[in-house]
């Protein structure tokens, strides 16, 4: 029997409660965890929404919903003027009053029909339904006039951070990122595509390194060493990493087999690597029934370490530009040999699972602290069990270990991707979301 | 839909120096009274199908079309032979709201085709009265119709059985229009009653992964019929393409990893087949979003596992070739058949966006992709005249006014069907075969036809279900290029091998077990 996410999440028992959970009296309307529950589906189903633009994605809506409930509480501090580019948000009357959750849901529609605005038909309808029910539900019994400046609040939030986002380098994706022509480079080292798909013949998302990061200075700010140097000989450091990629794969165990298949998370199959952290995130804040106020902080803090995890790693991937395991194994050590993963369409170093689940990681540690342990149900309604982990820098080092498994990363890449998040995630961590 | 073809020995044609001679197809829609718009809101976003038989005994193939939210229609075909198209819209009894494709057969095996109507609510199976009237069978045969939203269908006869089996898939729960993802409905395996001439009920086929298109095929020639299902991953959660084997007296089992199925996920929607290669095996074209697959048959007849082909033989049709929209293509009903009569399946690809999705073309032309010498496809869409830039669903590649020459219907969404006449100019010869056994499995399906003309031998296999919602009963045609004459054998549903028997190309023939082929006289 599969557990849904729900039961799941039940099952969370012992974990540390942060000071401030609310009653059930004092509950609001669970408007953030609605929506996300909806754009967690709604990146499975864009087709634009590869790992990069799903991160990008989840920043965005996760600044968003922050901003929107930051305008009301004191005890949050702006992230205008700490994000780059991001200008003081509308500013509320302090004369009159605002219905605080019609001002979040406000926000997150106004943002999620945004940023989401390219998904299929169900996706369009359902986001129709969440808007007009909430809006119903959360306005009802309610006056006239505080409905209306709260919701023209919530919007101008929104409307200002999709002002903002529109200059960051990621705002147009044609083609699903695939650049319609583009010739690799001459050189055995080099990426060359790895797939019998057509679009997947040039590789993804060539300038995303180039994007305006949202914490960080810049996507070389974490910059990585060299990989070690291309090589064909059996005595180098290169050819004895492509044969621990080779050897794991024919050898792997079930269990190795559950790890790669678990933070697998394919694009348009999964929320993607960014969103399979905010899920661990967004199951946490549920289990422990956290406010709105302190979910839409955590979510943004999240959202910024994925979206400049891959910022960082995209700005790597495209200076070294370096060949994949399935390439360089099939041409120097097996022509038989297969993935147990399906290599993703660019570059290998470093990896990109390991670059964003470090930066997550490093995010989620400073917010719940070290040694938080947590179980992951995820994937359960797509049959895959959940997991348990120790702390979050355990999940981050399996999520990277499963590339090695999966036999599409060499381990240099999951070791550097992963100093290389915990770098980028400390920006994300060192900024302020409440007043000291 | 049907499968077919393969070039064992290559030929090369002098008039093919220069690649494949493209036809020349000319649009009638607006002289042919062919008027049928297939819409509806979400429950009508895939489907549109048109199914093609003759019901009035005259050898020209009907029409009937899925009005999805509106009345379907049958079109009488009044076309003359070589002439104009012409329909006259016909009441006969079909006539209903809610469908979404149909697939012609003759389940009682009277000689009189049947119709099985899918539909968004209870399907229905129509007894063919003659002179195109039906009657509802449902009761009468044993048919529970279901309530759910029907997507797919194909039918065959298992060994020894009187009665054919049907397989009906379904799509998402059309209850969870709130949240839809993961919510895909039961698939059905519905068998004869034992010993009686009507349907037992139903075999849950599950799970359920939002099928769009369901084929009975022979995939390893092993003479028992298994059940290839491409399903929608838009909406289901661990899911994956399915090839149910189904054998006599047995429940269905889906093929595992174990068993060599390899794990796909793809927005499946459509399925054609062809034996391309010339292995006796059949391939499997799958339409998408973005990249079709062709799947061509890796480790022997053992194991169905499967290598994609497609960008190698020039048919991913991921993204559309003229009109401008760069964005990626969805791909719906797909169909091989020779439309230049050269002796080479060629394939054709309704083009059209699910539903104003950005990230995806808005004007997607239908692809007509000829095959060259060497195996690989090159794009005459726009050559031929059928680049149409509205939104294709459903379609039929089929002879409607019985000059050997292809023509084309494409069921739209929110916008008229059309209608293409190929005008037949510089193609080759042909022959259509016509099947007829004894018994309740008339039209022999699960059959296989062979062709040879002069070096070159071609096979299809008879089938009934597959492309999008679109299915078709008529002679089995096949481009014999610049033979005048073809010999024919049928390898028959129960394993016996006809003979080769000697056909003139250009006309329709009847092949009957232990008979000299006959020539089709409507």
């Amino acid at each position: 029997m599969h557990l849904t996410r729900r039961a799941a999440l039940a099952l969370f028992a012992g974990l540390p409660a942060l000071p401030t959970v609310l009653s059930a009296q004092e509950a609001p309307p669970p408007v953030l965890r609605d929506w996300y529950r909806l754009i967690l589906e709604l990146v499975r189903h864009t087709a634009t929404y590869s790992p990069p633009v799903a991160s990008r994605a989840f920043a965005y809506v996760g600044v968003t919903a922050f901003e929107a409930v930051a305008g009301g509480d004191p005890s949050l501090n702006s992230l205008a003027g700490q994000l780059n580019g991001l200008t003081p948000l509308p500013a509320r009357d302090p004369a009159l009053s605002y219905d605080e959750a019609l001002v979040l849901n406000a926000a997150l529609e106004q943002a999620v029909t945004s940023f989401f605005g390219n998904t299929g038909p169900s996706g369009q309808q359902a986001m129709k339904r969440m808007a007009d029910r909430k809006r119903q539900r959360l306005s009802d019994g309610k006056d006239a006039d505080l409905v209306a400046r709260s919701v023209a609040q919530g919007k101008a939030v929104a409307d200002h951070i999709l002002a903002w986002s529109q200059s960051d380098g990621g705002a147009v994706i044609e083609n699903m990122g695939f650049p319609y022509e583009y010739t690799p480079k001459p050189g055995p080292q080099y990426w060359v595509p790895t797939s019998a798909i057509r679009q997947q013949q040039a590789p993804l998302l060539p300038n995303w390194g180039n994007n305006r990061t949202f914490a960080m200075p810049n996507g070389a700010t974490c910059a990585l060493t060299a990989p070690p140097e291309y090589s064909e000989d059996p005595g180098s450091d290169f050819y004895a990493e492509a044969m621990e990629v080779y050897e794991t794969v024919k050898s792997v165990t079930p269990e190795q087999k559950a790890i790669a298949r678990f933070w697998s998370d394919d694009p348009m199959l999964s929320p993607t690597p960014p969103g399979h952290w905010v899920s661990i995130a967004c199951q946490i804040l549920e289990a422990q029934g956290q406010p709105e106020s302190r979910c839409a902080e955590v979510l943004a803090l999240v959202g910024i370490s994925v979206a400049d995890g891959f910022i960082g790693c995209w700005q790597a991937k495209y200076e070294y530009d370096l060949v994949r395991p399935v390439t360089y194994i099939k041409r120097v050590i097996d022509p038989n040999w297969e993935p147990l993963l399906i290599t993703p369409p660019f570059p290998e170093y470093p990896s990109g699972h390991s670059t964003q689940s470090g930066a997550a990681a490093e995010v989620l540690t400073a917010v719940f602290g070290p040694g938080f342990a947590f179980s992951d149900a995820t994937h359960v309604d797509d049959g895959i069990p959940a997991r348990d982990f120790p702390d979050f820098w355990a999940a981050a080092d399996e999520a990277a270990m499963s590339r090695l498994y999966g036999g599409i990363h060499y381990r240099a890449a999951i070791e550097r991707g992963l100093e290389q998040g915990r770098c980028i995630g400390a920006y994300t961590a060192a900024l302020k979301t409440r007043v000291a | 839909m049907r499968g077919i073809f393969a070039a064992v020995a290559l030929a090369a044609s002098p008039a093919l120096a220069d690649g494949p001679v493209v036809p020349r197809f000319i649009e009638e829609t607006a002289s042919s009274g062919l008027e049928s718009v297939y819409e509806g809101e979400w429950e009508y976003m895939v489907g549109g199908g048109v199914a093609a038989f003759d019901c009035s005994g005259d050898g020209l193939p009907e029409l009937f079309t899925a009005g999805g939210a509106s009345k379907a229609a049958l079109f009488l075909n009044r076309s003359e032979k070589g002439g104009a198209l012409r329909f006259e819209k016909a009441e006969a009894g079909v006539e209903t709201e809610g469908a979404t494709g149909a697939y012609p057969l003759d389940v009682d095996g009277d000689g009189i085709t049947d119709l099985a109507i899918l539909r968004v609510g209870e399907n229905l199976l129509m007894r063919g009265l003659g002179d195109c009237r039906f009657e509802r069978a449902n009761e009468a045969w044993g048919l529970y119709g279901g309530d759910a939203w029907h997507t797919a269908f194909s039918a065959t006869w298992e060994k020894g059985a009187d009665w054919p089996t049907l397989a009906v898939g379904t799509y998402i729960d059309r209850t969870q229009e709130d949240f839809p993802w993961g919510n895909c409905t039961t698939n059905w395996l519905i068998r004869p009653e034992p010993g009686e001439r009507r349907f037992a009920a139903g075999e849950a086929l599950e799970p359920g992964f939002c099928a769009l298109s369901m084929l009975f095929t022979d995939w390893n020639r092993s003479g028992a019929q298994a059940l290839r299902v491409t399903n929608d991953r838009e909406y289901y959660k661990g899911g994956q393409e399915q090839l149910w084997q189904v054998l006599p007296g047995a429940p269905a089992k889906l093929f595992t990893e174990a068993d060599g199925w390899a794990r796909l996920r793809v927005w499946g929607m459509g399925i054609a087949s062809a034996d391309l290669d010339g292995d006796t095996y059949p391939e499997y074209f799958l339409t998408s979003m973005a990249d079709s697959k062709l799947q061509v048959l890796k480790a022997g007849p053992g194991k169905p596992t499967y290598a994609d082909v497609a960008f190698k033989r020039g048919v991913t049709a991921h993204r559309p070739y003229t009109g401008g929209d760069l964005r990626p293509s969805t791909g719906w009903h797909a169909q091989f058949e020779d439309v230049n009569n050269d002796c080479r399946a060629d394939l054709f690809v309704a083009k059209g966006n699910v539903w104003e999705m950005p990230d995806f073309a808005a004007e997607d032309p239908n692809n007509l992709l000829l095959q060259r010498e060497d195996g690989s496809f090159e794009e005459a869409g726009d050559r031929a005249g059928v680049a149409s830039l509205l939104t294709g669903r459903g379609g039929a590649v089929v002879d409607l006014n019985a000059d050997g020459a292809l023509d084309l219907v494409v069921v739209n969404r929110f916008a008229p069907a059309q209608v293409w006449r190929n005008t037949g100019e510089g193609l080759g010869h042909w022959v259509a075969l016509k099947p007829v056994m004894p018994g309740a499995n008339r039209d022999a399906i699960g059959a296989w036809i062979e062709v040879r003309a002069g070096e070159m031998v071609t096979r299809r296999e008879l089938t009934v279900g597959g492309g999008h919602v679109s299915g078709q009963l008529v002679p089995w045609h096949f481009g014999l290029a610049g033979h005048e004459e073809a010999e024919v054998r049928v390898l028959w549903p129960d394993g016996t091998e006809g003979p080769w028997q000697k056909v003139a190309a250009d006309g329709v023939w009847v092949l009957s077990p232990g008979a000299e082929p006959v020539a089709w006289r409507p």
